[in-house]
């Protein structure tokens, strides 16, 4: 029987948190694998990946097609791509790793997830991977199929270029966004609406409602939406402009946008296990108070979700 | 047509900002283009230099930031004036934004004399 289902190898944003109070939602930095029969996709390549290597290098035995993999990248902050120097496929030949990313050729996206493994940063660099190691041009109309996947991005809000991924797995959109500050130029506008005029008021007003659409647009359709809910409210006040939600707008945003599961992503590698359930307790009253359909889940390590 | 307008150009999806646009230069001697995406403008800027060109980053398509990698490889746009005009007021977009030549960034949201005031700047500094 054929299979698909998405596995959460690395759940924490901004750096890893191995700390035992933390280990019920998991240490490990962003890594989502996607699968479909042998088909892997994998989203981003964060501490994450490095289990998900050994475990795959177990499974190559008996089935070979899944030495096959694509990675697909949001962008190249650290906690997104540390992983890869410890990645253990990419030191095996015969193995076909390709990647993309944000980047304006492939050679851009190459340099990008080579970087971090130069002197003296790192003591070998991508030249010693002895897999088959590919970086695809970005295509004009911003999406690509790989095997039964297809896959689409759009730049999000999040410090440099960075994408959100919409995958179709057969008959359902798995979004990836685990970066990205919603409702960020709503709020400046709210900050500044003081000091306009009263026809750039009005434009403002209108400002607000485009780019919420687009907030919507952005998400719209998902069966499965990770996205980025980093910060409370409180920490969110100290740190907004630095690229992250506030869980509270994240869970909104997907009521609004009629999403049916979400999955609290990205989680601050200060929040314990216990900040972290307070935070899906406050989830789940929101629903309720809105009266909304939605599905709601923090994102755990290990934690697998069926695609079938 | 015989009018020596200085051409304007703005990649940027929002409607709104079209109308700061067009308020903020509607008594300046130049001609404004405007484009809702790096895609739909690539035509255009493929044969094209405009005396200035206004980039929003997060964009439907290719983001501004990319974009403004892929014009900086055409001989054309080598040199052209470059203003980023994004919500997104990050400072690596800044720092990327300027490697890549950019003269200024202008957050979002933007009073209209802003664009005014930084056309003059520009137009005035070398009149086309
Ligand atoms: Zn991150
Ligand atoms: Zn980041």
């Amino acid at each position: 029987m054929s299979k698909a289902y998405l596995r959460f190898w690395g759940v924490r944003g901004s750096y890893s948190a191995p700390f035992d109070t933390h280990l019920g939602v998991g240490g490990n930095t962003s890594c989502v694998e996607i699968r479909v029969d042998d088909h892997i996709v994998l989203c981003d390549a964060g501490t994450g990946i490095i289990p998900f290597g050994n475990e795959v290098l177990k499974q190559a035995a008996d089935q070979p097609k899944v030495k096959d993999l694509l990675i697909i990248l949001t962008h190249y902050h650290w906690d997104h791509i540390c992983g890869l120097p410890f990645f253990v496929p990419a030191f095996i030949p015969n193995w076909n790793i390709t990647f993309f990313g944000p980047g304006h050729s492939k050679r851009d996206i190459e340099e990008h997830v080579s970087a971090q493994m130069r002197a003296p940063y790192f003591p070998v660099g991508t030249e010693t991977w002895l897999a088959n190691v590919r970086y695809l041009d970005p295509p004009k109309e911003q999406k690509m199929d790989w095997g039964p996947l297809s896959f689409s991005w759009r730049s999000v809000h999040h410090p440099g270029t960075t994408y959100g991924y919409r995958i179709k797995v057969r008959d359902k959109s798995v979004l990836y966004i685990s970066d990205n500050e919603c409702l960020f130029l709503d709020k400046s506008i709210r900050q500044k609406y003081g000091e306009f005029n009263a026809e750039e008021q009005a434009l403002l007003t209108e400002m607000q409602r485009e780019e919420y659409e687009s907030e919507i647009k952005l998400i719209e359709g998902a069966d499965i939406l990770i996205h980025d809910a980093q910060y409370s409210l409180e920490d969110y006040h100290k740190k907004r402009g630095w690229g992250h939600s506030c869980y509270i707008d994240t869970v909104n945003t997907a009521i609004d946008a009629g999403v049916k599961q979400l999955y609290l992503y990205h989680h601050d590698p200060n929040y314990d296990d216990q900040v972290i359930a307070g935070i899906y307790e406050h989830c789940q009253s929101i629903i309720k108070e809105r009266n909304s359909a939605l599905e709601c889940h923090i994102a755990r390590e290990g934690m697998i979700v069926d695609l079938s | 047509m015989g009018s020596k307008k200085a051409i304007i150009v703005v990649v940027d999806d929002s409607p709104s900002m079209k109308t700061v646009f067009e308020r903020g230069t509607e008594n300046l001697e130049v001609e404004l283009r405007l484009f809702q995406s790096a895609e739909d403008s690539w035509e255009y800027l493929e044969r094209h230099q405009p005396a200035l060109l206004f980039l929003n980053i997060k964009m439907p398509g290719r983001d501004g930031l990319t974009f403004l990698k892929d014009l900086r490889e055409l001989p054309l746009h080598k040199d052209t004036r470059v203003v980023m005009i994004s919500s997104k007021d990050y400072a690596q977009d800044r720092t990327v934004a300027s490697a890549l030549g950019a003269l200024e960034f202008i957050t979002k949201p933007t009073p209209i004399r802003a664009i005014t005031e930084v056309v003059l700047k520009y137009l005035k500094a070398d009149p086309v």
